[in-house]
């Protein structure tokens, strides 16, 4: 199960702002994919894992954390291009069938290119930026992207771009009559979150000293869903609340007096219960009834 | 050189040829009325004429250029505008995002001749005395008010030519006198429109023209005064396995 690695010696509260701060640009990002655009894009998880090998594969080879920094985002771009395309080739439900498949592909690919990516074993003894070595110094790198993702993301709310993938995403033929380019703005959307995705597994690894591929395992992936679905689709106040709150719930876990081989279905398991309680109570919002036109 | 040409179109999906043939052109200024009993193909012509569905055969001309195979935005963007029977208005946005976002999806120099773009929303919304709403959600609206504002829209955006599929549909009596001024400001605005609309009168009242359309086919065309007592035209309607409209 993803995560139940010895904490690091830090102080929990150090440990909780960087687990939170890590994981929410995604989160926004995701929250604007699909629960803005309601985009059927299952793979955000292909995504994070190419980006996280790219990154610490090349500064493994280079010993450059700017090299490692770019060709995670370069392989994110180029993913993110990839399902991009896909979007256009499909309707909404292949969408979410083929992006499941191309993850799950790629996952393949990672865990059995073993003289890579060291297959099940993952990548030991990644090293974190040298300015930013203790848990405190990280805890604020994090935080900092963290806080730049976010008013990012606050403005680009406010954005064309923003109100062009809402009106998209109620009625496609509605949006194109105004002269609105799907292509356009769902690349830009996918693009964006490439980027998060990128900047994530920049850090992710680092903090554990260890890229290990069962963090990308398809729970990750439910995580992500359920946090979007939770925070009231397509709202980034409520992906923030959602993510700061689901991330103390799954840290707090921690200190049920449980094996980490209970702890983690246990954990799955409540993370389902509340997906599917969180899409019963927005189950009319979560997707807008289908227009005719 | 007219305004719009369609020459020779036709149609077919899934096995069954649901235009055919159609060949009219409209004169820059003209109000031209659509008709034809339910499921002849209005609706799906219009949608051949925005772009969405491709022709099987058939070409057609936006003033000069051939559009036969352009894209909806880009037809959009050449001033083709659409009022959707169905409300084109999004209803999770509010009246201000639901002006802006059609706005913003001018190009450049269009959206430059408008100034300043929240003095040109606050317009459109003046002009169907909507802005006291402006924050509202657009769901909000009555079926006469979403009709008025994505009119007013889709004005302000400067279109040229108006394709308005039912434009009274869904429209309470009050309003669709409202409705019917709005067109009639289009009208005075030399503003192309094509209209497909089930009440003769309304019809024959604000258009120059009219096609009647039945099985895909446009049999009939001319001024309202002229067909109206067409037996053909009466056969359509009145006929004996006519669909009431
Ligand atoms: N996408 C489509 N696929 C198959 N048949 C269609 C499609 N769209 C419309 N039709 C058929 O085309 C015919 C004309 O429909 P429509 O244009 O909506 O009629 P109108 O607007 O005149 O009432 C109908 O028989 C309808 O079933
Ligand atoms: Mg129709």
């Amino acid at each position: 199960m993803p995560r139940f690695y010895n904490l690091p010696e830090m102080p929990f509260f150090f440990h909780l702002i960087t687990v939170i701060a890590i994981a929410l640009p995604a989160q926004l990002g995701y929250t604007f994919v699909f629960g803005r655009g309601k985009i059927l894009h299952f793979g955000p998880i292909g995504v994070s894992t190419v980006a996280a090998y790219g990154t610490f594969l090349t500064l493994n080879a280079t010993g450059s954390f700017l090299l490692g920094l770019c060709a995670g985002v370069l392989m994110a771009l180029a993913f993110s291009l990839l399902f991009a395309w896909l979007s256009f080739r499909l309707d909404s439900d292949g969408l979410g069938i083929m992006s499941i498949a191309v993850y799950l592909a790629l996952f393949a690919v990672v865990l059995n290119w073993t003289s890579l990516t060291r297959g099940a074993l993952g990548l030991p003894r990644i090293p974190r930026v040298p300015f930013a070595d203790s848990a405190m110094s990280f805890a604020l790198l994090t935080t900092g992207a963290c806080v730049l993702w976010t008013l990012f993301f606050l403005w680009l709310d406010r954005t064309k771009l923003a109100r062009q993938v809402s009106a998209l995403a109620e009625g496609e033929w509605h949006a194109k009559a105004l002269g609105i380019s799907r292509a356009g703005a769902h690349i830009a959307a996918f693009v964006i979150l490439g980027l998060t995705l990128a900047s994530d597994n920049f850090f992710y690894a680092q903090y554990y000293h260890l890229l290990h591929p069962s963090d990308y395992y398809f729970p990750a992936f439910v995580s992500l869903l359920m946090i979007t679905v939770a925070g009231k689709p397509g709202s980034t106040p409520g992906a923030i609340i959602a993510t700061i709150l689901l991330s103390l719930l799954k840290e707090g876990l921690r200190f049920l007096p449980f094996p980490s081989a209970v702890l983690g279905p246990l954990r799955l398991m409540l993370f389902g219960i509340i997906l599917l309680a969180a899409v019963w109570i927005q189950r009319d919002t979560l997707f807008p009834k289908k227009r005719t036109i | 050189m007219p305004i719009l040409s369609v020459t020779h179109l036709s149609l077919t999906l899934n096995s069954q040829q649901i235009l055919k043939n159609v060949t009219f052109s409209v004169e820059q200024g003209e109000v031209i009325g659509l008709i034809g009993p339910n499921g002849s193909g209005k609706t799906t012509l219009f949608n051949v004429l925005s772009g969405f569905l491709k022709p099987t055969s058939g070409v057609m001309h936006f003033r000069d250029a051939d559009i036969t195979s352009v894209s909806p935005a880009q037809r959009a963007r050449l001033g083709i505008g659409r009022v959707f029977q169905n409300f084109g208005i999004f209803r999770e946005m509010t009246l201000e995002e639901n002006v802006l976002v059609a706005l913003e999806a001018l190009p450049k120099e269009q959206r430059m001749l408008l100034g300043s773009i929240k003095d040109a929303v606050k317009g459109t919304l003046d002009m169907v005395g909507l802005s006291h709403h402006a924050k509202k959600k657009a769901g909000s609206l009555s079926g006469g008010q979403m009709r008025l504002l994505e009119i007013a829209r889709t004005l302000k955006s400067g279109k040229e030519l108006f394709l308005l599929d039912e434009p009274t549909a869904g429209v309470s009596p009050k309003m669709t006198r409202q409705v019917a001024d709005l067109i009639g400001e289009l009208k005075k605005e030399g503003k192309t429109v094509l209209i497909i609309e089930h009440d003769l009168p309304f019809i024959s009242q604000i258009c120059d023209r009219v096609l009647v359309l039945d099985v895909g086919e446009v049999v009939l065309s001319g001024a309202p005064r002229e067909i109206k007592h067409d037996k053909k035209l009466q056969e359509i309607y009145f006929g004996a396995d006519a669909a009431p409209y």
